[in-house]
């Protein structure tokens, strides 16, 4: 142990010195990883000092719950153990039979890390350097050795183990069986372990191609009947107390013998079988299952450390092109259809694929001097590539901007679409998605909607960009009938009262043209007196309501708003625009753009809708500490989509991550 | 036709957010009883919606809300008209009449009682076929011997497992309603029981103003005892 720690300290300590990178282990993360996290330790560190982080209400929080819980005195984060300069990544591994979250996080001193396992009473073994630590049934695992901590819970696909010949495999209990019989003979049940264990072997042999060692494989008998009986007997206390899910299946020592969970099963059953209670097949298959997942669990985790994985992630083009040495955590997603598939429980769609043509998936967390940008990126297929290219070749009307007065405005959303390829490539999409299963069905009914939609003269009346804009909020007031009691004998007398409505004041704009349609429907609203004509523009009429609309079309613009002065202006061409060039570009160089500043909002709530004081002031210093909100798409590259949504940080912090750690401490309070 | 119906059912929806977002909303019950010596009485309740008027309105543009169904004015006249009915009916009952107000939405029914026990079965199902889930396990009484007029109320513990069901832009209009009980005696009020009620100039009547959240939640008490004056 003295040596071992010794060499910790010194392995640790050379670590420390060398290059932040030379601790890299995205090496370690298999080439078939579903998904990967990665979190950069260093470009956090720089932003914020191990000392300051310390220091900081998170630091001091975490220090005093770590402090209550346990006798260990930490003096800091860095006493964990980890290396927190270095990358830490979380990956998820799946195949059909079953699902492994994976963290991977670098070591900086294990003897440290030991120490956060000893303190809380949590025992581990140490072999060829490697320390593992196993939860009560085995199905969690933590090892670590002096660069790299590993730790894998892994989850089973129900849908693999409710196959009939998989259950029959396995020697689960068939899925009409359970619950509707008591668990067979006591012999069969041993006989039925013994198959599950070939089976698990046979399993495993699919999971990775490494042949399986035989060591893994110790028969029952040339286990000791001393950890049998142990088991036994926890099985047996576990069992009365609690019947479902807290099964002990191995003690921790024992799971380093692969097999043992099995065997523990069969001693188990065997226990439950002389009790002769209930039907015991649904926990039995519990425990089965759990001792197989923790068997696959182990081989994977000893093959990880072994080196024997197949390939590495960093093969993966799409991967490392994702890396962004400047974000502070990148998702990377390697099929969305991949993942989802993994996930959903596709025997129910019967075929249908919802996420049929959805790619490699990214997701980037920057915190830079003066913003937090969060940027996402799709890649379809060539098929949803096309259709997504079409629908989004429209631009956003340039005569908009004519309307637009940065000063005035709290927020903007703008999108451009086009509505006739929106329409024409609708049903295409829907019958990639059904079209498998009901390709006559879908088709008879894609025809039917491009017979009844003239998707051409659809287009015309509404070309498919618009933009709103957010002025404010106002005050109208508004009367209303109550009571009012009078003293001598409570006798009730109808009264008038008013109070006040908080309205949105907004402006919105959408391009046509072909405005025939829409002339007949504001004739009839005229007609029907629920459209008023001002001459130049028209007032919708909401009933009983304080709010006005006011509407007019205008150059190929139909104009909504709330406020008749500026619908005047517009008519009579006197608007006075105003706005910036990065509006500008946001606005017309992108599909979707929106924009929004707290700060404009800060003190225009009116104080009836907060409600106390003490909720105003918070609300309104909340919407003072932030920053300028933009979010925007960008044009389609290739088949790729992506969009980002940034913050621009308030005068007066160093960097984003301070930013958020401060506005999190005012919230607290 | 279609465009017409894409482009309606657009501007319901955009009337919709925007009405959900805009217009406080809240409402007032009113529930009076006045008892005559004998053990008679009348009874007024009154649901006034008029301080959400706004809200109300545009809401009866829209068919559903957020997956509940608006009623129509129509339907609302008819369970109006049922609940009337089911009153005449009922035993002990009398003179029933109703009012709609759907300029300010406000809905009141009043009847006349032989004794006030009359009341218990009829309160709870009146309010139901108003569709408001409100004040269960409550019963009154009065002895004209004694001259104890009793509430007795207990908080239903239903009201919150439904209540909690509710979606939180619904938990709103609840959060500033109001209940009024208003007890009207012909003889002066000698001992009321309940803290939070208060009694007039005259002492011939006993006034309890509350939140309906106090009632939901059974943190308010509306049981009452009052003993009148010899």
């Amino acid at each position: 142990m003295n040596y071992y720690f010794k060499s910790a300290i010194a392995g640790s300590f050379l670590l420390g010195t060398l290059a932040v990178n030379a601790q890299d282990l995205s090496r370690k993360i298999p080439a078939d990883a579903l998904a990967v996290a990665t979190i950069k330790g260093g470009n956090l560190t720089q932003l914020m000092s191990v000392t300051e982080l310390n220091q900081s209400f998170f630091g001091k929080k975490l220090m005093e719950e770590l402090a209550k819980d346990q006798q260990a005195d930490f003096r800091g984060i860095a006493d964990f153990g980890f290396n927190l300069s270095s990358d830490f990544y979380y990956y998820n591994q799946s195949n059909d039979s079953v699902s492994y979250n994976c963290f991977l996080l670098p070591v900086k001193d294990a003897a440290k890390i030991d120490l956060l396992f000893s303190k809380r009473g949590k025992k581990f073994t140490l072999k060829d350097q490697v320390r593992s630590y196993f939860n009560i049934d085995s199905t969690e695992m933590v090892h670590w050795n002096g660069e790299m901590l590993f730790s894998v819970i892994p989850t089973e696909k129900t849908a693999y183990f409710n196959r009939p010949e998989v259950r029959e495999r396995f020697g689960l209990s068939k899925i009409d069986e359970v619950s509707l019989y008591p668990a067979t003979a006591d012999s069969t049940v041993v006989m039925d372990a013994a198959t599950a264990t070939a089976a698990v072997e046979e399993q495993e042999e699919i999971v990775t191609p490494e042949p399986v060692k035989k060591k893994h494989s110790i028969p029952a008998k040339n286990r000791s009947k001393k950890s049998k009986l142990k088991g036994k007997k926890t099985a047996a206390k576990n069992y009365k107390k609690k019947p479902i899910r807290k099964k002990v299946v191995a003690e921790q020592e024992e799971t380093e013998e692969m097999g043992a969970a099995i065997d523990m099963v069969a001693v188990d059953s065997a226990y439950t079988e002389n009790d002769g209670v209930e039907d015991n097949s649904f926990f039995y298959d519990i425990k089965l299952k759990k001792g197989v997942l923790a068997k696959w669990t182990a081989k994977m985790s000893d093959d990880f450390f072994a080196g024997k994985s197949q390939g590495s992630i960093l093969s993966n083009a799409d991967f490392t092109k994702s890396v962004d040495h400047n974000a502070e955590v990148t998702i990377w997603i390697s099929g969305v259809e991949k993942l989802s598939n993994a996930y959903l429980p596709l025997d129910y769609f019967k075929g249908v694929n919802f996420m049929g043509g959805y790619g490699t998936a990214n997701a980037k967390l920057f915190l830079e001097d003066q913003l937090i940008k969060m940027s996402s990126a799709m890649t379809f297929n060539d098929d949803m590539g096309s259709v997504l290219r079409k629908v989004h070749q429209r631009k956003l009307n340039k005569k908009f901007l004519k309307y637009v007065n940065e000063d005035q405005m709290i927020g903007y959303m703008a999108y451009a679409m086009d509505t006739k390829a929106y329409l024409q490539e609708y049903p295409k999409l829907i019958s990639k998605i059904y079209g498998s299963v009901y390709a006559d069905e879908i088709g008879m009914a894609t025809d039917l909607f491009s017979l009844l939609l003239d998707e051409e003269a659809i287009g015309k009346v509404i070309k498919g960009d618009g933009i709103f804009i957010f002025n404010g909020l106002s005050q109208k007031e508004v009367s209303y009938k109550s009571y009012d009691y009078n003293e001598d004998n409570f006798e009730t007398t109808e009264v008038m009262k008013t109070k006040k409505e908080t309205l949105p004041d907004f402006l919105m704009m959408i391009s046509t043209e072909d405005t025939r349609l829409i002339d007949k429907l504001i004739a009839y609203g005229v007609k029907k007196e629920l459209v008023k004509n001002n001459n130049s523009y028209y007032e919708i009429s909401i009933p009983k309501s304080p709010m006005a609309l006011y509407f007019t079309i205008k150059d190929g613009v139909i104009f909504l708003s709330t406020n008749g002065q500026e619908m005047q202006q517009i008519v009579n061409n006197t608007f006075i625009a105003k706005l910036n060039a990065k509006h500008k570009k946001a606005l017309l160089g992108n599909n979707y753009a929106a924009y929004f500043s707290p700060k404009k909002l800060a003190g225009k709530i009116p104080a009836e809708e907060l409600g106390k004081l003490a909720k105003v002031e918070k609300t309104n210093k909340t919407l003072n500490a932030m920053g300028d909100i933009y979010i925007r798409s960008f044009p389609m590259k290739g088949n790729t989509f992506s969009a980002e949504v940034s913050m621009d940080l308030p005068a007066g912090h160093k960097n984003a991550l301070k930013y958020l750690f401060s506005i999190s401490e005012d919230l607290q309070k | 036709m279609v465009i017409g119906n894409m482009f309606r059912g657009n501007a319901r929806y955009f009337l919709l957010i925007l009405v959900l977002c805009v217009f406080s909303s809240c409402f007032q019950i009113i529930e009076e009883i006045n008892m005559a010596a004998d053990g008679s009485g009348t009874v007024n309740l009154t649901l006034n919606l008029s301080a959400s008027k706004t809200k109300v309105a545009s809401l009866m543009l829209l068919d559903s809300v957020n997956g509940y169904k608006v009623p129509s004015k129509q339907q609302i006249q008819k369970e109006m008209e049922e609940a009337v009915a089911y009153l005449r009916k009922s035993h002990g009952i009398s003179n029933v009449k109703k009012t709609m107000d759907f300029e300010n939405y406000i809905a009141t029914v009043s009847f006349a009682f032989k004794n006030v026990s009359n009341i218990n079965h009829v309160n709870q199902n009146v309010l139901k076929k108003l569709k408001i889930r409100a004040i269960n396990n409550s019963s009154y009484s009065f002895s004209p011997e004694t001259g104890i007029f009793q509430r007795k109320y207990l908080p239903a513990k239903e009201a919150l497992v439904e209540y909690n069901k509710l979606k939180p832009e619904v938990k709103n209009v609840f959060k500033e309603a109001s209940y009024t009980s208003i007890y009207r005696f012909e003889r002066p009020v000698a001992v009321n029981t309940n803290p939070l009620s208060k009694i007039s100039k005259t002492k011939k009547a006993v006034m309890l103003n509350a939140g309906i959240m106090g009632l939901i939640n059974g943190k308010t008490n509306i049981s009452n005892q009052i003993t009148l004056a010899k």
